[in-house]
């Protein structure tokens, strides 16, 4: 075995460029260590996706032929699109069409890609962003007091050794999801992220040198390790790649912060730094005033998680098989719209499932008949699908996980079946 | 173990009355500090003790504290403030600091409620905001222009102001108050309670009132009694918003506490018919109320235990100090009708109907303290047993008041705010006997914040050598104690906050109560320390705007002494009292390689950045 000491010294001042071989050298030294785990850096990766402010999953997925939606929502309801381009709902199947907006998504559902979950939400009614989007978050429903955040837990559950790109959310800081134990990258935009912004300048690489010889010499064992970590992780991001990072062709993302997020997330599992969890958000969704139809504010809106999500998905040609993405809200809006032509606080909404493992093409779940005696509350989609039997789902089947009780303390559900095992 | 022997003989002698006030002089009697048994001299011990009890050693501290004597320095800092004419100076521009609850929520409203606002008064809504077939047309984007535009206006005629403001203004009383408050204890404890007691800025309704939360509920008592502290923040309108306890309401069903106090009336001859006469009518409006409103906006009644179970868990007893889900849920009854008085502008026709009954209301039992409000027709007044104690029915607002007191009291709690203030002050691993030590101290001193400090520093245990450097600074105590350092002049705090949200501490941003956790290990991984070192190089070149720094002299001698001599020096002034001879021998050579680099100022700037970003300059 080689210490860690020698290990830096014979890999000595190579390692400025990125990884040989777009193998980083970490990786390598993690399959060198724990030999029989994973090889190399090609693993599994769950992207989630938090759609802040409340999805109206009626309006992104909804009933085509639900009479009484014209009722409910008189300026909000969209009649099936006559033809393919043309304005209104686009038919999915028999019984639901999904938002104009959303078109870009079409050809991932038919491929049998992308999976819509709908009436999913959580057994608190909570009708409150901040609880409920904490519930969420911590994966336990009713309890504030969790300190750490679902995907930290499924993060500290991953077998292998972690590399310092294990768990990273394209935020300014750490989301909830991503609060506990296991150390998490927050990065808010990946070419800032390295020691000299992209360029090398002498002083950059004076002080680059004088920082590893201080941590690399330092007893202190905690900060010896992290700073080894940071000086490789900071290397491999000051890579030629990292500004100049070419999309695939056809992958256009949106030039908004969400289109960025995932595309320096494209960029992370493409260059096998070892990330097994990454997180974006999206706000913008609480929709209650003049929302629109299939134009306006939540056209835009989903027109742009749509494009996003299209593009990274073309981005990865050559990685999708080991790549799961999943949205999540933290709540859905009103059947009724109000009178400002936008919807309030619900219950249910719906999510989107994007993998070659998904039972894609379908959507699972599903609402029921609108009449008001179906409704929570007389006003709600209820709530038929706990979100973590759908997580539970993903954390078993994609990442392994399949011990809920540490992931979902106190949870007693069953998993829905969404994945091919 | 000691610690519960000893309970005992407090516990009953708290029997007969609680332990007196220390008597002046007593602090004293306690005499030197025992840094001596540590092996330490007195300017070693003089820099531990700042590092430990303030946010950063500036050029001269080490030398003042030896100046006026250990034991007097820390008498200094447990002693009353005095006015901080200097930092008053710096402070005076931020004008929401002087601001009270219901000034704040009347010049900050949320975004959303000057909309409502300017929608309710016509001059946003579906006239500016364009038709709603309009919203298709090529216009709807002028539209939204139009509408954002009168909102604009519409916030400065009534002078609202951004929320923006207010944090940025929160966020850089913290920072100014720590690099340059000279009672610097106050300072790191108020920092070290605020966690305590966490609320969050991320949450929409405590938002307004994180600053005076802080400033009200916290600072005030971060050297006096634990338990009013507890009780300042139970009260306050942060705290009842972000645990929500202003939604907690008896259970409908339940009789109140107002049905009790009418109760009594309608004993007296003559009210009987007037109050049944009264009461009918108010329940016959109330149903007709709730018919007309949307379903959103019925009240929901019933407890929720959020506060409850987290002024147990994580305020006082801690988790296994030994109470029940049972406890939980009668101590969210005893806080029922605990709610936010009505402000800000929304809260404004509420508040005018209230304050026009408000002597009425009080002969049933509501109690109005500034922005607190005891509602008794909330208030679940039925029976309760709450840790063995049992409230008998009819009780009121002294409920929730009686249950602070015995939490406050509780062993459970000497222990967890014992150890939580070892680990901040002492180490990670704070030893047993030192935590009991320090919790047997807060009960004969009816949890005295002063007392404890003043026993931590009395203890073997903190000057110990392997407790000395073992900790890890949290983020914002690296930037301000780097500004401190270098004598850093600061004018705008924006982006040196902004790199400490980057460090991974968003100050007042915290979602969890549980607040930041005080570890090692939390604050150090491969990310955080990149953006550590970047800080470091960024605040000693110059590059952080709104901060000055000085012009680092130049060394004098030959070439090859002056890499060694710049560096003992910085060394010096950064890390006083640190043996700094490796990382010297270490950083030498790469100074020497050119030969003018020290010449430069750039080549002395970034010296010292490599010195604050060093491993050393991490832990304290």
């Amino acid at each position: 075995m080689w210490s860690r000491r020698a290990f830096l010294k014979a890999g000595g001042l190579a390692m400025f460029s990125a990884g040989v071989g777009g193998v980083p050298r970490f990786i390598s030294r993690t399959a060198l260590a724990s030999s029989g785990g994973m090889a190399g850096g090609k693993r599994r990766v769950l992207v989630a996706i938090f759609q802040r402010g409340a999805m109206d999953g009626l309006m992104a997925v909804s009933p085509l032929e639900e009479p009484l939606l014209r009722q409910y929502r008189p300026h909000l309801m969209m009649e099936p699109a006559p033809r393919a381009g043309g304005e209104g709902l686009i038919p999915l199947d028999a019984l639901y069409g999904m938002h104009p907006g959303l078109s870009s998504l079409l050809p991932l559902y038919r491929e049998g890609h992308l999976a819509i979950v709908h009436g999913v939400g959580s057994p608190d009614t909570t009708r409150s962003h901040f609880d409920a989007q904490d519930y969420m978050e911590t994966g336990t429903p009713g309890r504030k007091g969790t300190g750490s955040g679902w995907l930290n837990r499924a993060t500290r559950m991953l077998p292998g050794e972690a590399t310092p790109f294990r768990a990273v959310a394209m935020t300014s800081s750490l989301p909830r999801s991503l609060y506990g134990e296991e150390p998490a990258l927050a990065i808010a935009d990946l070419p800032s992220f390295g020691f000299t912004g992209g360029r090398r300048s002498k002083g950059g690489s004076l002080l680059l040198r004088g920082f590893q010889s201080l941590y690399e010499d330092t007893v202190d064992p905690l900060l010896r390790k992290a700073g080894g970590e940071s000086f490789e992780a900071a290397r491999l991001l000051s890579g030629s790649n990292r500004e100049s990072y070419r999309p695939a062709a056809g992958a256009n993302y949106p030039e908004t912060r969400f289109g960025k997020s995932l595309r320096q997330i494209a960029q992370l599992i493409k260059s096998d730094v070892g990330l097994e969890v990454a997180f974006a958000e999206m706000g913008g969704w609480d929709t209650h005033v003049q929302q629109g139809a299939s134009t306006g504010p939540f056209a835009r809106l989903s027109g742009e998680l749509a494009g996003g999500i299209s593009a990274f998905w073309a981005d990865l040609q050559d990685e999708r098989e080991r790549v799961l993405l999943m949205t999540m809200t933290e709540f859905g809006r009103t059947v009724r719209e109000n009178g400002s032509g936008g919807t309030d606080h619900g219950r249910a909404s719906c999510l989107f499932l994007l993998g070659q493992g998904v039972k894609g093409g379908a959507v699972h779940g599903g609402l029921p008949p609108l009449m008001e005696s179906e409704l929570e509350e007389g006003r709600d989609l209820p709530v038929r699908v706990d979100f973590r039997s759908v997580f539970g789902e993903v954390a078993a089947r994609h990442l392994g996980l399949a011990d809920a009780s540490e992931l979902f303390p106190g949870w007693k559900g069953v998993r829905m079946d969404l994945l091919r095992a | 173990m000691v610690f519960w022997a000893l309970l005992v003989v407090i516990v009953m002698y708290q029997g007969v009355g609680w332990a007196a006030e220390p008597e002046p002089g007593e602090a004293s009697q306690l005499g030197s500090l025992p840094w001596r048994e540590a092996g330490l001299t007195e300017r070693g011990a003089a820099v531990h003790l700042l590092n430990r009890l303030t946010f950063g050693i500036r050029p001269g501290d080490v030398e003042a504290v030896l100046a006026v004597g250990l034991e007097e320095w820390v008498e200094a800092q447990l002693g009353p403030s005095p006015e901080d004419g200097a930092l008053g100076k710096r402070l005076a521009g931020h004008r929401a600091l002087r601001m009270t609850n219901e000034e704040i929520a009347m010049t900050y409203p949320a975004r959303g409620q000057v909309a409502f606002l300017a929608r309710r008064d016509g001059r946003i809504g579906d006239r500016a905001d364009g038709t709603r077939q309009g919203e298709s047309s090529p216009g709807a984007e002028g539209n939204r222009r139009a509408a954002r535009m009168h909102l604009l206006a519409y916030a400065r005629e009534q002078g609202y102001r951004p929320q923006s403001e207010l944090l940025e203004q929160l966020a850089a009383q913290k920072f100014l108050r720590a690099v340059y408050g000279e009672k610097q204890l106050v300072e790191v404890l108020t920092d070290f309670w605020f966690n305590h007691f966490n609320v969050s800025v991320t949450h929409n309704r405590a938002r307004p009132y994180v600053l005076t939360f802080e400033r009200d509920a916290i600072r005030p008592h971060v050297l006096g009694k634990f338990g009013e502290m507890l009780g300042a923040t139970a009260r306050h309108p942060a705290m009842l918003f972000y645990l929500d306890n202003a939604k907690s309401t008896a259970p409908s069903g339940a009789r109140t506490t107002m049905d009790h106090e009418l109760e009594r009336y309608r004993k007296l001859p003559g009210l009987r018919n007037r109050i049944d006469r009264a009461l009918q009518e108010r329940s016959r409006r109330q149903s007709e109320a709730e018919k007309m409103l949307p379903r959103e906006l019925k009240s929901r009644r019933g407890i929720n235990e959020n506060y409850a179970r987290e002024l147990m868990e994580l305020h006082t007893m801690g988790v296994d100090g030994g109470y029940s889900q049972w406890d939980v849920v009668e101590v969210a009854r005893a806080f029922t009708g605990w709610f936010v008085y009505p402000m800000g502008p929304v809260g404004g026709e509420a508040r005018v109907r209230l304050e026009g009954r408000m002597k009425r209301a009080r002969r049933v039992g509501f109690v109005r303290e500034g922005g607190f409000l005891f509602r008794s027709d909330l208030h679940d007044a039925e029976e309760k047993m709450i840790l063995g104690e049992s409230f008998p029915e009819g009780g009121g607002l002294e409920e929730g008041e009686r249950v602070l007191e015995i939490v406050a009291r509780h062993p459970s709690t000497a222990r967890h705010v014992a150890r939580k203030m070892a680990v901040r002050f002492v180490s990670e691993t704070p030893s047993p006997e030192l935590v009991d030590r320090l919790a047997i101290r807060f009960l004969e001193t009816d949890g005295d914040i002063a007392e404890i400090v003043r026993a931590i520093v009395h203890s073997a245990g903190f000057w110990k050598e392997s407790t000395r450097r073992s900790k890890v600074k949290s983020p914002f105590a690296l930037a301000v104690s780097a500004v401190r350092g270098v004598g850093a002049e600061v004018r705008d705090c924006r982006e040196l906050l902004r790199w400490v949200r980057a460090m991974g501490e968003p100050v007042y941003a915290y979602q969890a109560p549980t607040g930041f956790p005080d570890r090692a290990e939390a604050w150090i991984s491969a990310g955080s320390l990149v953006q550590r070192m970047k800080f470091a190089v960024s605040l000693a070149l110059g590059r952080i705007r709104g901060v000055e720094v000085p012009s680092y002299q130049k060394p004098g001698g030959s070439l090859s002494a002056s890499a060694g001599s710049s560096l003992r020096r910085s060394g010096a002034m950064l890390l006083p009292g640190r043996d700094l001879e490796s990382t010297i021998g270490l950083l030498t050579p790469l100074f020497e390689e050119t030969e003018s680099r020290l010449e430069t100022w750039r080549g002395r700037a970034e010296l010292v950045g490599m010195l604050i970003g060093s491993p050393e300059f991490q832990r304290y």
